[in-house]
């Protein structure tokens, strides 16, 4: 299959193979342990197995019937989420004492796993309708120490500042996870996010405080919401690219003949062909 | 008028008597669980959240554990709100796994699918629902005698409410 996205892939020296994504789960640790929750399960007919690069993650090697219909899952036991998605909060890394912002936070998947962590997340989701399955999630996993605001990111004024800030941004997402992406998708479209994540990203990084991180990531392959996004925010926002320890390839410093700054390598994109997982991106900053 | 069950000092039924945020508590267990409201929502947070969320200078949706909502002036627990009853009270039934795969489809509880229960058993009691690993999965009332041979549990509430919530 051919077609102007895996050209651009091409051009980027990569492939756009198709396969489907393992099913992964994260383990809700402030309710149950993995030995806990896999000896229960294994009764039911299931196995798992350790992802090595997730502290929480385990991919399903043997499933009787869907796991959204165990009581384990209605219990809050773990959450299903894809291996790549649950990079992110694991990068940010809080503490216990820690301040959290995650801007982008519907459907609370990472929301829930940055809260296990820190003293308090709080979530901000723009889209009204998007709030219902955020806070049915914080509730179903008894998450305490998050506090969800209907709210735009890119208007946030908070009179704090946050210790750690997650920007999960809103993107074009990729063709793993969804069938119809190349059907859907325009260079146009990725340029139009683009604007999006860095109104975003020029709001929140004033939010951050002296000595905090912040993680920005997205589930999209163009280097338009990725690369570029990280080359702005040094040179516009005066932010710095810290090194990270996660899978994946450097970031691009030189996609489709752009000149990049050569911190942008310190970012990781995970090639789904490469990765066994979805596309994604993720890049670790800090105030200069 | 609330009927106060001689031995526990707990109120089970409910003619008469508002279903309000502590009406509600006071029929599972004898406890103060101090709220926060936001709209017609309970809340659970703590002192330091209260402070931090003032500060945010946005609409919130939500603080900390929800307790549950007024719906047409009448409190409606949360899943989480049993959950945290059923860790103090002692009105519990407990139920097979057959009986919980039923109730979590919303369906009434029989005498067949209970294997025990402690605190009242009388027609109209609130009931905390528990499986065989004692973790709740939601709550009902009784509407036939636990001690008779007819004895069920309606089903108001059951954990399988997360999954409907996500498909609709």
């Amino acid at each position: 299959m051919e077609n102007d996205f895996t050209r651009r892939y091409i051009k980027l020296g990569a492939r756009a193979d198709i396969f489907d994504l393992p099913e992964i789960i994260r383990v809700n640790t402030l309710k149950t342990t993995p030995k806990t929750l896999f000896d229960r399960l294994k009764e039911k007919g299931f196995e798992f197995e350790k992802v090595p690069f997730l502290e929480n993650g385990y991919k399903v090697i043997r499933a009787r019937h869907a796991l959204s219909a165990l009581q384990e899952y209605l219990h809050g036991y773990f959450y299903m989420q894809e291996a790549a998605s649950q990079l992110p909060a694991q990068i940010l890394n809080p503490c216990k004492d820690d301040i959290v912002l995650d801007a982008c936070a519907a459907p609370g998947s990472k929301t829930t796993q940055l809260a296990v962590k820190s003293k308090y997340v709080v979530a901000l989701e723009s889209q009204h309708n998007r709030m219902p399955s955020l806070v049915n999630n914080v509730e179903r996993l008894g998450i305490k120490n998050v506090i969800a605001c209907n709210t735009d990111a890119r208007i946030f004024e908070p009179s704090i500042k946050f210790d750690k800030i997650l920007v999960d941004a809103p993107c074009s997402g990729n063709y793993i996870s969804d069938t119809q992406w190349f059907r859907r998708q325009s260079v146009n479209n990725f340029k139009q996010r683009a604007e999006i994540q860095k109104e975003i990203l020029s709001n929140i990084v004033s939010h951050l405080s002296d000595n905090g991180e912040l993680v920005y990531s997205t589930c999209s392959l163009e280097p338009e919401e990725n690369e570029m996004i990280i080359d702005w925010a040094i040179t516009d926002l005066r932010m710095k690219i810290v090194d990270i320890d996660c899978i994946g390839d450097k970031g691009l410093t030189s996609p489709f003949g752009e000149k990049l700054h050569k911190d942008v390598e310190k970012s990781r994109r995970l090639w789904p062909y490469k990765t066994k997982t979805q596309g994604f991106f993720i890049a670790k900053m800090v105030l200069k | 008028m609330a009927l106060q069950d001689k031995n526990t000092g707990l109120f089970h039924s409910q003619d008469g008597a508002k279903m309000n945020f502590d009406v509600f508590i006071s029929k599972f267990a004898k406890i103060k669980l101090e709220y926060t409201k936001i709209g017609n929502k309970y809340f659970l947070a703590d002192e330091e959240m209260k402070e931090l969320s003032k500060k945010l200078n946005c609409n919130i949706a939500a603080i900390g554990l929800i307790l549950g909502e007024d719906k047409k002036d009448k409190f409606t627990p949360s899943i989480a709100l049993l959950e945290i009853l059923s860790k103090v009270s002692d009105e519990k039934v407990f139920v097979n796994y057959i009986g919980e795969i039923d109730f979590l489809y919303g369906k009434d509880l029989k005498k067949r699918h209970i294997l025990r229960f402690t605190g009242g058993s009388k027609e109209g009691f609130f009931k905390l629902i528990q499986n065989e690993h004692d973790e709740n999965i939601g709550y009902g009332k009784i509407s036939a005698e636990l001690t008779g041979s007819k004895a069920e549990i309606a089903c108001l509430l059951d954990r399988g409410d997360f999954i409907r919530r996500e498909k609709s």
